[in-house]
């Protein structure tokens, strides 16, 4: 008997075949359309070119004009000299020169002369002039030099003391492999993307808007087979696409439809095993875009939806796939197990013949673990009713819009929508970092407080005032117990070694950036009490208060309804990306450590006040110890390891907190 | 055939279901009847093996939809009100499709789909793809879709949703033709002609619970209404429309 998942194979294949969108992504693109618009300009290109050459370029000489330089000029082919009347930028603007040279004074026997070349950059005509002017005049300069010299008796070479030839070692066929490799990762990637996006979102969010997706799940198949089925032919429709654009570049290239190849004498031809290995590469990759989108796109309850939601994650994955295109970026570990970027510098460097069998390896088994991870989070969205029929609302139960909802009076026991809670620090996030830091760079740490109070903890008292939410329950406003605070200290301060050696790893792989780590250490150094006072409301009362409100006030609260685990996990997560900057890549994981837990620990205590305690202790601890010389001379490497003896201190302290934390309580 | 019991389904705040107890024998057409969003869908798609109960069990031919969702499946045929068909197959592959679902294939699957398309008088548009067939033709051929494995219960949520008066008609005919058959038949609607011409018992529901069950008779005279409109009306506490002319 045949399986389930092949029979559902076998009709997702056949029905995506008859889709004409995705015949066009996968074959006419590639096939057809790619090689046309490849040849096509590069024609127009040449003929464009070609007709510049065509015609003499007009241009002036003004000054004392020599007779020599005259006679070069009109030697040669591509200039005609013009006069001019009026002034040199005018005669250019009227169009009526593309080119004038304006010569000095002659100098006598040993001097140099100045000649200034006025063209207009922002035309090809004129550029084009300038150039051949400026060759014109070099040849008119080494007659002169030539002359010079011959008067004082010296042969020609007397000025040329050097001659420096290149002599590249790389074959024609490396450098196409080296320039192929530039350009194709890319595009293979988007291909392969684009291949797996509109049969993701139809397979999926186009199933549920056309309400087949209920009556397929009344067939007696497993989900897991459903889903089978449905990632197989996305990701087999994404290798298609993505193996016959690979196939259709390396044939318009080697067929020799192109002449920029001989131009730039370069011979595109990519060995077997080379092809092998990118369409190995290919595979995982194609199932982690399949899986991806097939998990968003169920996700979304039309189809519309659905490419709202994918759009954004085609825009990132652009990022890692251009990676290749830059100079001065090696491929190294850390980029070969980054999502999309191994993959990318991989066929980069299997183009160019140079590819290290070790980053291989990691990078196909990273992007398969990536693929599997996605193929998880598909699976977890067609085992979920709650994905599948919209937000948990079935087709009888009225529902009504977020804003009506938050508009609506609201009753006890009422908080935001995990959605909602996530827009809202989604947009807080936006107007701290526009606002805050602008504000703060301009004006200080007095501003860096108000920003705190006026752009995190007012916005969440509103949203919660506003959206007339359960106060107490949204941001866990329960009255801590002694057993939760002494809980709380105890964890936070364990968790400092543990967060120190995370921090010390990390710098194997991730930079440190100095600068600020230095600018930081200069800010939280109290030199005297008042400044000690002033930093601990700085930067241990204030953040303890305002941004708890939000991370484990507004966002833990609109999140409760989700498993405990992923609300953790997704407190810390997002509160590590709050904190985030170009800068401070290294910073991440360590907050979002710290994060997570706070937030385990408001959860299982019910009370917002522990996690505030246990921000201050953190924040305030980091103060105390830059402003102590000692502390801060034994902690100021941030790449030395944390001591020995801390692990187990800081292990005891972990192990105490979660003995005194309370059972879990609801605020 | 068909067994509620107690069953409840919760949507966050929202009860959309509550204690639910209903039975439908062998060869038994039993109506649900009740306005937009009295939980009819709900109710079915839990039976369904869609949604999963909040509370109470559901079963079908004695197999609990919780525990052994793939065995209730394989003994019931699902119509939903969207119909649910496939735009890019035919009408003959998308029977066939649901038939190799179902564990059908080789010479048993062509001969059962050339069944349906005969049952179902659909073999002039079989070979045309489902995305333009007219809704009568869409909803045959869901039915076909639905029936293709023979299950012993049938459940159709609004089975007559938004077909011609002649595309309606052959519906009701092929309900009571499988009652005669002895399949156990349960439908949603909230057409009262509909009930009274094919239910030989009718539950009332009203904002996710049974506000009242019975032969149609036996619901009008619990109502005290002249017909079963008028009882209807009477049970879900319609007060405007239950204020107006008596028919």
């Amino acid at each position: 008997m045949k399986s389930a998942w092949s029979v559902v194979f076998v009709k997702e294949l056949k029905e995506t075949l008859r889709d004409r969108r995705t015949l066009l992504m996968m074959v006419a693109v590639p096939v057809l359309l790619y090689p046309v618009l490849l040849i096509a300009s590069e024609q127009l290109l040449l003929f464009g070119q070609r007709r510049l050459e065509a015609e003499r370029a007009p241009v002036a000489l003004v000054g004392d004009v020599p007779s020599g330089l005259v006679s070069i000029i009109s030697a040669g082919e591509a200039l005609s000299l013009v006069p001019i009347e009026a002034s040199p930028t005018e005669a250019l603007r009227s169009d009526a020169v593309a080119a004038v040279a304006v010569l000095g004074p002659p100098t006598d026997a040993g001097g140099t002369r100045t000649v200034t070349l006025f063209f207009d950059a922002a035309s090809d005509r004129s550029q084009r002039a300038r150039g051949e002017l400026s060759d014109a005049l070099d040849d008119w300069a080494d007659t002169l030099l030539a002359s010079r010299l011959s008067g004082r008796g010296l042969p020609a070479t007397f000025a040329v003391p050097l001659a420096v030839n290149d002599s590249s070692v790389a074959l024609p066929e490396e450098m196409g492999g080296y320039t192929l490799g530039r350009i194709l990762p890319l595009l293979l990637v988007v291909i392969t993307l684009l291949g797996a996006f509109y049969p993701a979102i139809d397979l999926a969010a186009g199933e549920k808007e056309r309400g087949t997706l209920e009556t397929l799940l009344t067939a007696p198949v497993p989900a897991s087979a459903i889903v089978t089925g449905k990632f197989l032919t996305v990701a087999l429709i994404g290798v298609v696409a993505a193996a016959l654009n690979l196939g259709s570049m390396l044939l318009t290239f080697q067929t020799g439809a192109l002449q920029v190849t001989e131009a730039l004498n370069i011979e595109v031809s990519i060995p077997l095993w080379s092809v092998a290995v990118i369409f190995l590469a290919l595979v995982p990759l194609a199932v982690l875009f399949a899986s991806l989108f097939l998990g968003l796109a169920v996700r979304s309850t039309s189809f519309k939806e659905a490419q709202n939601a994918l759009t954004p994650v085609y825009m990132l994955v652009l990022v890692p796939a251009m990676l290749p295109i830059f100079p001065g970026i090696s491929f190294g570990p850390l980029l070969a197990i980054t999502p999309v970027a191994g993959v990318s510098f991989l066929f980069r460097d299997v183009m160019a013949g140079d590819a290290d069998a070790l980053l291989a390896t990691l990078v196909l088994a990273s992007t398969t673990l990536y693929a599997a991870g996605g193929l998880l989070f598909a699976a977890s969205a067609f085992g979920s009713e709650r994905v599948l029929f919209g937000g948990g609302e079935a087709a009888d139960v009225p529902r009504t819009s977020w804003l009506t909802r938050l508009h609506s009076l609201g009753r006890e026991g009422r908080v935001p929508e995990p959605p909602v809670a996530l827009g809202f620090v989604a947009m807080l996030a936006v107007l701290f970092f526009y606002g805050g830091v602008r504000l703060q760079i301009g004006l200080g740490e007095r501003v860096l407080l108000l920003s705190e109070w006026l752009l995190l903890f007012l916005p969440a008292v509103l949203f919660v005032t506003l959206g007339r939410f359960d106060a107490v329950r949204t941001l866990s406003l329960r009255a801590p117990t002694a057993g939760g605070l002494a809980a709380g200290v105890l964890l936070v301060g364990g968790a400092l070694p543990v967060v120190w050696l995370v921090g010390w790893l990390q710098s194997f792989v991730l930079p440190i950036p100095w600068d600020l780590l230095e600018g930081l250490e200069e800010l939280m150094t109290a030199g005297d009490a008042r400044r000690l006072i002033w930093l601990l409301v700085l930067i241990a009362l204030t953040p303890a208060l305002c941004e708890e409100i939000v991370f484990r006030g507004v966002f833990l609260g609109g999140t409760r309804s989700l498993e405990p685990w992923r609300m953790i996990v997704l407190n810390g997560v997002v509160f590590g990306v709050f904190h985030l900057s170009f800068q401070t890549a290294i910073r991440f994981l360590p907050t979002a450590m710290l994060g997570s837990l706070i937030a385990w620990v408001v959860w299982r205590t019910g009370s917002i006040w522990v996690g505030a305690l246990m921000h201050f202790v953190n924040n305030a601890t980091l103060v105390l110890m830059t402003s102590t010389p000692a502390v801060r001379e034994f902690m100021s490497d941030p790449e030395a390891p944390p001591p020995l003896w801390l692990i187990p201190v800081g292990a005891a302290m972990l192990a105490a907190g979660v003995r005194l934390l309370p059972n879990r309580t609801e605020p | 055939m068909i067994r509620f019991s107690g069953l409840g389904k919760q949507y966050g705040s929202v009860t959309a279901v509550r204690d639910l107890t209903l039975e439908v024998q062998p060869g038994e057409v039993y109506a649900l009847l009740g306005p937009n969003g009295a939980g009819k869908t709900t109710a079915l798609r839990c039976l369904a093996t869609l949604l999963a109960p909040s509370s109470g069990s559901a079963a079908v031919c004695g197999l609990d939809v919780t525990t052994s969702p793939l065995e209730a499946r394989r003994r019931m045929a699902f119509l939903s009100s969207s119909m649910g068909l496939y735009g890019r197959l035919s009408a003959r592959e998308l029977v066939a499709y649901f038939g190799q679902l179902h564990g059908l294939e080789g010479a048993a699957l062509g001969a059962r789909v050339a069944e349906m398309v005969e049952l179902f008088g659909i073999g002039d548009f079989a070979d045309r793809l489902c995305a333009k067939l007219s809704t009568g033709q869409r909803q045959r051929v869901s039915l076909a879709r639905a029936l293709v494995h023979d299950p012993p219960v049938l459940v159709l949520d609004e089975p007559t949703l938004g077909l011609d008066l002649v595309s309606g008609s052959a519906t009701h005919d092929f309900i009571s033709r499988e009652r005669g058959k002895g399949k156990a038949v349960l439908f949603s609607t909230h057409q009262i002609d509909e009930v009274d011409l094919l239910a030989d018992r009718v539950g009332v529901l009203s904002r996710g619970a049974l506000a009242a069950e019975g032969t149609p008779a036996e619901i009008m005279r619990r109502a005290e209404a002249p017909n079963l409109a008028r009882a209807f009306l009477a049970l879900v506490g319609d007060a405007p429309l239950a204020e107006g002319p008596r028919t």
